[in-house]
């Protein structure tokens, strides 16, 4: 079965080729040296036994001259150099230690003589010698020939003792010398195939070995292109330093700052760091102790790179010999980060900062203060016309214009202020070590920021500020009472009619404070919703029977209990709350008069009436408004009546000329329309002509007292004389008794409401109101009743 | 640098190949020439102190075998002789005289190695003719042989 053969690490190849070449080299030195010792030893045995076989030569010459020297009675000792001669032949055949012939040369020590041919030759030499030997000592003892034995095969045929023992001696030295010419022959082969084989070995070897040499250079090779190309490819940084000098750096460095090797090598990387991270580095290089640092570097278009470095002391590996710095490029990641601060403290549309960090600057400069008792000023500014801006000119417009007087406020206050947009059009500023003078000359110069034209979508237009201050006189103070203070002395602002700064004073806080206050629980009220409509019926006067209703708003607050909407709606109107109200308020009524209508509660003449502010009508957009409500609520349009103050359309200029063309496209729909609190705005009759108007409410102050003031009478019976002239119905309010309504139906009304038929109720209420439906019995009673 | 590298690996290797030719020319294998074809077969042995073989031959091509089967070396000579039955000797008394006889020589071998096996190839005439070994002593340690061609 296959199996994946053992990963082996890059570094690690090589090891065993290494020890293939050494072990290979260290086999072919020692064959060569063996093959060396074999051939030099065979050379030394060769001459050994050339010398001594040529001496045998010698030596058998020598016997046969001493034997003839003691034949003729002279003086020799043959015995001895045939004993010589037996040695030697012995010593050639066997090895040993050949005698020494003269006396002067040395003794030859030689090997047993291997080979079998030679070995042949040597025992006949041995033989001839024993020949030579016995043949020699019967000539000296006169002995006959023919009784000596040859042993080596010899058949010679001389009579003649002496001539006999001289062949023998030939013999005898022919044959040693072929002796040792064979072996001579034999060791020359030999030595020959030992110096082939020496020769071979080492070629095969040197091939071996240059083989693995060249394996291991590939592999080195491969393995340094390997890792360099992983340094080359790699998106870490690495550097290498010397000193303070910089002495490598890879190509990813040269690619992140897109400069090149001579800008950065040497003292070029060390002087393009940051000023900050200069010492700091040179303190690592210096220690080398392993540590993280951060380090910024200007790359070619001179922007900071954030390095993340780690400090490597390598400067004991000899390979390396320096400081590694392994670092990562991190610039996203903290621009991320400064971005994600930035957003977390700054207000997204204008880029200045926000609730949060206004809130925390303004913690420190108290917690400053507290030490250092210097004074502060906190303003508050309140664009004046930016709701209308934003409801006619929409959002993006709306957007705009904050963002410009962000700029234009961010020119006039110092870089050491804080200036802050804490929502919508409201905006702070902190102003460190400023007093009342000062604060006052910034809030001029603020609110005359704004006043000059700005220029908006190609229309240029102005808006005014209101400046509330406060100034902190140094010592303990808390942020959310300075805040309120200045929220405060914004509002007088605002109630001195806008465009203007106001002081806080201590007077200030009781005078505004409640509205204030009731300004944040409203607000808080249409959040969680505690604002209800209750309905009060509009009695048709002939018929005897509700035709419609009047939707009123109510306010539970759970604090201060029921609050009247002459308390709450005057605020709202004040501080623009007036609008998310005034839409609460119309969808609502839309929706239950839809229901009433499926039900069967409210016949195709009913009419449901709203109540819209002035502010509304000059904020711009109400059609909008009102057409979505009664899409949302499958309303037609003639289910719904708006009632408007004549103080609210009145108005010349672009205002009131907007107001009157959405109500006029309103009433074209069929939406009715009726003036509210008639004859107390002291309008001009002619005015009334150009409204779209279908009914005229005679106010309830006149109502009040018809009974008993004919002047009160008398202008009852004009309005509804006009109202019947023009066209237009008139609906009496606030009938409280049998009397006032006796008055206004003779005086010609078509419409009452009020207590005496029904207080305003809740919807459901209202349901079993609309089902009994009939009031003939209260309308026909006689007056005084009720 | 790798290019350097480069050209010292090549000039490892042919230094490489240059040693393994030279080791190999030295187990070279010498030719040796081919023995010539003869009529006659004859079978001579040598040995110390001996030469054996047919004592008598009919004329005409005939090729020598000879062994030498003694432990010495040999070699081969063959003269044609008149009368006398000995050769002339040198003045060591040792060896023959072969300057003398040259005339009467027909054949020769150098000396031979032990157990080598050598060829002589003659033309023989009808006459009296010796093979002998003229090593010192050989011819008169008795390496002589007598031949009578018919």
């Amino acid at each position: 079965m296959h199996t994946a053969p053992a990963f082996r690490p890059f570094a690690a190849r090589g090891r065993w080729t290494i020890v293939a070449i050494l072990v290979t080299l260290a086999a072919v030195s020692c064959g060569s040296v063996v093959l060396s010792i074999r051939a030099t030893a065979r050379s030394q045995h060769r001459a050994g036994v050339v010398v001594v076989a040529a001496r045998q030569r010698t030596l058998a010459e020598r016997y046969v001259k001493e034997v003839l020297l003691v034949r003729a009675g002279e003086q020799a000792d043959p015995a001895l150099t045939a004993s010589l001669l037996d040695k030697s032949a012995h010593v050639l055949l066997a090895g040993g230690e050949a005698p020494s012939v003269n006396g002067d040369d040395d003794e030859t020590a030689l090997l047993p003589t291997s080979g079998r041919t030679v070995r042949a030759q040597l025992t006949q030499q041995q033989r001839l010698v024993r020949d030579l030997a016995a043949t020699g000592s019967a000539i000296l003892a006169h002995r006959p020939l023919s009784g000596v034995r040859l042993l080596a095969g010899e058949h010679v045929a001389a009579r003649d003792p002496v001539e006999r023992l001289r062949v023998l001696a030939a013999l005898t030295a022919n044959v040693a010398l072929n002796a040792a010419r064979t072996i001579a022959t034999t060791s020359d082969r030999n030595v020959n195939q030992l110096i082939t084989l020496q020769a071979t070995v080492g070629g095969v070897g040197l091939l071996i070995s240059l083989l693995l040499a060249w394996a291991l250079v590939a592999t080195t090779r491969r393995q340094t292109a390997h890792f360099r190309s992983l340094v080359t490819s790699s998106t870490d940084l690495v550097m290498v330093f010397r000193g303070a000098r910089c002495r490598y750096v890879s190509q990813s460095v040269l690619r992140m700052l897109g400069r090149g090797e001579g800008e950065l090598l040497g003292e070029g990387f060390s002087g393009l760091l940051h000023p900050d991270d200069r010492a700091h580095l040179a303190a690592m290089l210096a220690s080398g102790e392993p540590a993280e640092l951060v380090l910024r570097i200007l790359n070619r278009f001179n922007e900071w790179r954030h390095l993340d470095a780690h400090v490597t002391d390598l400067r004991h590996d000899r390979h390396v010999r320096g400081i590694v710095l392994n670092a990562r490029d991190v610039s996203e990641r903290v621009r991320l980060e400064e971005e994600l601060t930035r957003q977390a403290f700054h207000d997204g549309l204008t880029g200045l900062a926000n609730r949060a960090l206004f809130r925390d600057r303004l913690d420190q400069a108290l917690a400053r203060s507290v030490r250092s008792q210097e004074l502060m000023s906190v303003l508050l500014v309140d664009l004046d016309g930016f709701k209308q801006v934003n409801d006619t000119l929409g959002h993006d417009s709306g957007d705009q214009l904050l963002q410009a007087v962000a700029r234009r406020f961010d020119e006039v206050v110092r870089p050491a202020d804080t200036l802050a947009r804490l929502g919508g059009d409201e905006f702070a500023l902190l102003l460190d070590g400023a007093g009342e003078a000062q604060a006052e000359s910034v809030a001029r110069r603020l609110i005359e920021s704004v006043s000059k034209p700005l220029e908006l979508d190609g229309r240029e237009l102005s808006v005014n500020a209101s400046v509330g201050v406060v100034v902190h006189l140094g010592g303990h103070g808390e942020s959310d009472e300075l805040i309120r203070h200045a929220d405060i002395a914004m509002y007088a602002a605002k109630d001195a009619g806008g465009g203007a700064h106001r002081i806080f004073r201590a007077s200030m806080a009781q005078e505004y404070g409640d509205m204030l206050e009731l300004e944040h629980e409203l607000r808080d009220a249409i959040e969680r919703g505690e604002l209800t409509l209750h309905y009060q019926p509009e009695i048709d006067l002939n018929s005897r029977r509700v035709v419609g209703v009047e939707a009123l708003v109510r306010w539970e607050s759970p604090r201060r209990g029921l609050v009247s909407p002459g308390e709450f709606i005057p605020v709202a109107e004040a501080t623009g709350l007036i609008m998310p109200l005034g839409e609460i308020v119309l969808r609502d009524a839309c929706r239950q008069t839809a229901q009433w209508r499926r039900d069967g509660l409210a016949g195709d003449s009913f009419v449901t009436w709203v109540n819209l502010s002035g502010r509304q009508l000059s904020a711009g957009g109400v059609s909008d408004i009102v057409r979505h409500a009664l899409d949302e609520a499958g309303l037609p349009p003639s289910f719904l009546g708006l009632e408007v103050t004549e103080t609210a359309i009145v108005p010349e200029g672009a205002a009131g000329d907007r107001a009157r063309a959405e109500l006029q496209e309103l009433h074209d729909q069929g939406v009715r329309i009726a003036i509210d609190d008639f004859g107390t705005g002291f309008s001009s009759l002619g005015q009334l002509r150009r409204f779209p108007i279908d009914v005229i409410k005679v106010d309830r102050s006149f109502v009040q007292g018809i009974e008993h003031d004919a002047r009160d009478a008398a202008i009852t019976a004009n309005l509804v004389t006009l109202a019947h002239a023009l066209g237009l119905l008139a609906i009496a309010e606030g009938i409280e008794s049998g009397g006032q309504l006796a008055s206004v139906r003779e005086l010609g009304c078509d419409l009452a409401q009020g207590f005496l038929f029904a207080r305003p109720v809740p919807a459901d209420e209202l349901g079993k109101v609309l089902a009994d439906g009939d009031f003939s019995s209260l309308i026909d009673a006689p007056a005084g009743v009720g | 640098m790798w290019r350097a590298r480069a050209h010292i690996e090549l000039a490892c290797v042919a230094v490489t190949a240059a040693a393994l030719c030279l080791a190999l020319s030295g187990c070279g294998v010498a030719t040796r020439a081919g023995a010539q074809p003869a009529a006659r077969s004859v079978r001579v042995t040598e040995r110390d102190f001996r030469i054996s073989g047919p004592r008598t031959l009919t004329a005409g091509n005939v090729r020598l075998d000879v062994e030498n089967q003694g432990p010495d070396q040999h070699e081969l000579l063959v003269a044609r002789v008149g009368g006398s039955a000995t050769l002339p000797l040198r003045s060591d008394g040792l060896t023959v005289d072969e300057e003398r006889i040259q005339a009467a020589e027909v054949g020769s071998l150098e000396p031979g190695a032990p157990g080598a096996r050598r060829q002589l190839n003659l033309r023989l005439a009808p006459g009296r003719y010796v093979l002998f070994c003229n090593m010192s002593g050989h011819y008169l340690g008795g390496m002589h042989l007598d031949l009578v061609v018919r």
